[in-house]
């Protein structure tokens, strides 16, 4: 066989057969662009046939679920604790998944804190923290990932007592505090 | 001229397995290199950029379809590797350029570009230049200026992907390294398919209509990114 370089169908296309191979893509690429990836990916239908295909607006991002509706109105809530030097308490909610609450919770002097939920039916002892430190306050918006009871873990571990002041909004319907070995609860209905 | 006895021939995988060899050379300096950065929290991830840059190339058709048009008619080993090479290097340069310099084109834009040039280089296979036009630009002259244009694509993916300052030229060669491991992946595949095929009695008649297949992907995919440009 003849030694070839060449690095194309050199001498071997025709002039007519090249200009109508390249109107065939053409022709072919802008049909497939405005029959079919124009209606499903940027909901333009210049000919309507992506309304006949039914492809029309196939890509359309649907809307960001920035509304949960709930079935009774919220509830607000503001509670305080005196921690003693090594004094701990625990204060939650029992919530949905996706439930939302808004909450601020304020401190004297640094206290340990641990934002935490146990999930219903979880494994006992089991618990997820959302968040975790030291601090003398923090505030933000939180929605549950998952059924159970959500709240916060606060202990003083200075040499002086702490008052820690909670104040939330969301759609719990009662509150649990468990300080020294006791479990209080607070109905909301 | 690969022939079917060729093909089987361990020179061939010799020659094959040694396109690996650089770039798998410079990942492994890179991947020693990685545990002194890690130690030093340098905040530089060496293997998930090459990763990225790796997966960026296997799975981006745009850069798959131009390669297949480059080598398509190269039927020796020596040609492949000088036209890759051209192609590499206008690449590396305008993704280094680009990152470097903060250079920001619309993404949309260069894509079309991208589409385009598989549409070209499925014409130039064709001979349709010299049939149409009577003139052709040098054919090795248009991989490397395409590749300056591929490489401007890379350079917006790596700054989409929010490089930290005191770790972006590590980061960002690490993305280099994993797109010419990722092209020589493909390219390895390509180049041997299109050895098996080009021993078919019809190839020629079949490779021109796979290069006007090829023109047509290519204006598709350059339409494609130019209604994105102007609708999204």
């Amino acid at each position: 066989m003849k030694k070839s370089t060449s690095t194309s169908l050199e001498n071997k296309t025709g002039r007519s057969r090249v200009l109508l191979a390249t109107l065939a893509a053409l022709v072919t690429a802008i049909l497939i662009l405005t029959a079919f990836i124009l209606p499903a990916e940027f909901n333009r239908d210049p000919l309507g046939i992506g309304e006949v295909l039914g492809i029309k607006g196939l890509s359309e991002q649907p809307l960001v679920e920035t509304v949960a509706i709930e079935k009774t109105k919220y509830h607000q809530d503001t509670v305080s604790f005196q921690l003693l030097p090594f004094e701990f308490v625990e204060y939650k909610y029992p919530l949905a998944q996706g439930s939302a609450v808004i909450y601020s919770w304020t401190a004297t002097d640094t206290v340990s804190f641990d934002f935490h939920g146990e999930p219903e039916n979880g494994p006992e002892g089991f618990a997820e923290s959302f968040s975790l430190g030291q601090g003398k306050h923090e505030h933000g918006t939180f929605t549950a990932p998952f059924n159970g009871i959500h709240g916060w873990f606060w202990e003083n571990r200075g040499a002086s007592t702490v008052t820690v002041t909670l104040t939330t909004a969301g759609f719990y319907t009662e509150s649990l505090k468990f300080r020294d070995g006791f479990v209080g609860t607070r109905s909301f209905e | 001229m690969i022939g079917l006895q060729a093909l089987c021939s361990p020179r061939l995988w010799l020659i094959l397995g040694l396109m690996l060899v650089p770039a798998l050379a410079v990942a492994h300096n890179i991947s020693g290199a990685n545990a002194r950065f890690v130690e030093g929290l340098e905040g530089s991830a060496v293997v998930p950029f090459m990763y990225l840059g790796a997966k960026h190339m296997v799975t981006g058709y745009d850069h798959l379809l131009y390669l297949l048009g480059v080598v398509f008619f190269l039927r020796r080993l020596r040609e492949v590797l000088l036209y890759v090479t051209l192609f590499t290097l206008g690449h590396s340069i305008t993704l280094m350029a680009g990152v470097l310099l903060e250079l920001n084109v619309n993404a949309y834009l260069v894509d079309t570009i991208i589409g385009l040039s598989v549409a070209y280089k499925a014409f130039e296979n064709i001979n349709g230049f010299k049939q149409v036009l009577g003139w052709q630009l040098n054919a090795r002259a248009a991989v490397f200026i395409f590749g300056l244009c591929h490489g401007l694509g890379l350079a917006t993916k790596v700054q989409g992907l929010s490089l930290s300052a005191d770790s972006l030229v590590t980061n960002m060669l690490s993305f280099n390294v994993g797109v010419e491991i990722g092209q020589a992946l493909a390219l390895g595949l390509i180049v041997l398919v299109l050895a098996q095929w080009r021993q078919r009695i019809n190839f020629e008649k079949h490779a021109f209509i796979a290069n006007t297949l090829l023109m047509g992907a290519g204006f598709v995919l350059a339409g494609y990114q130019f209604a994105g440009y102007l609708w999204q």
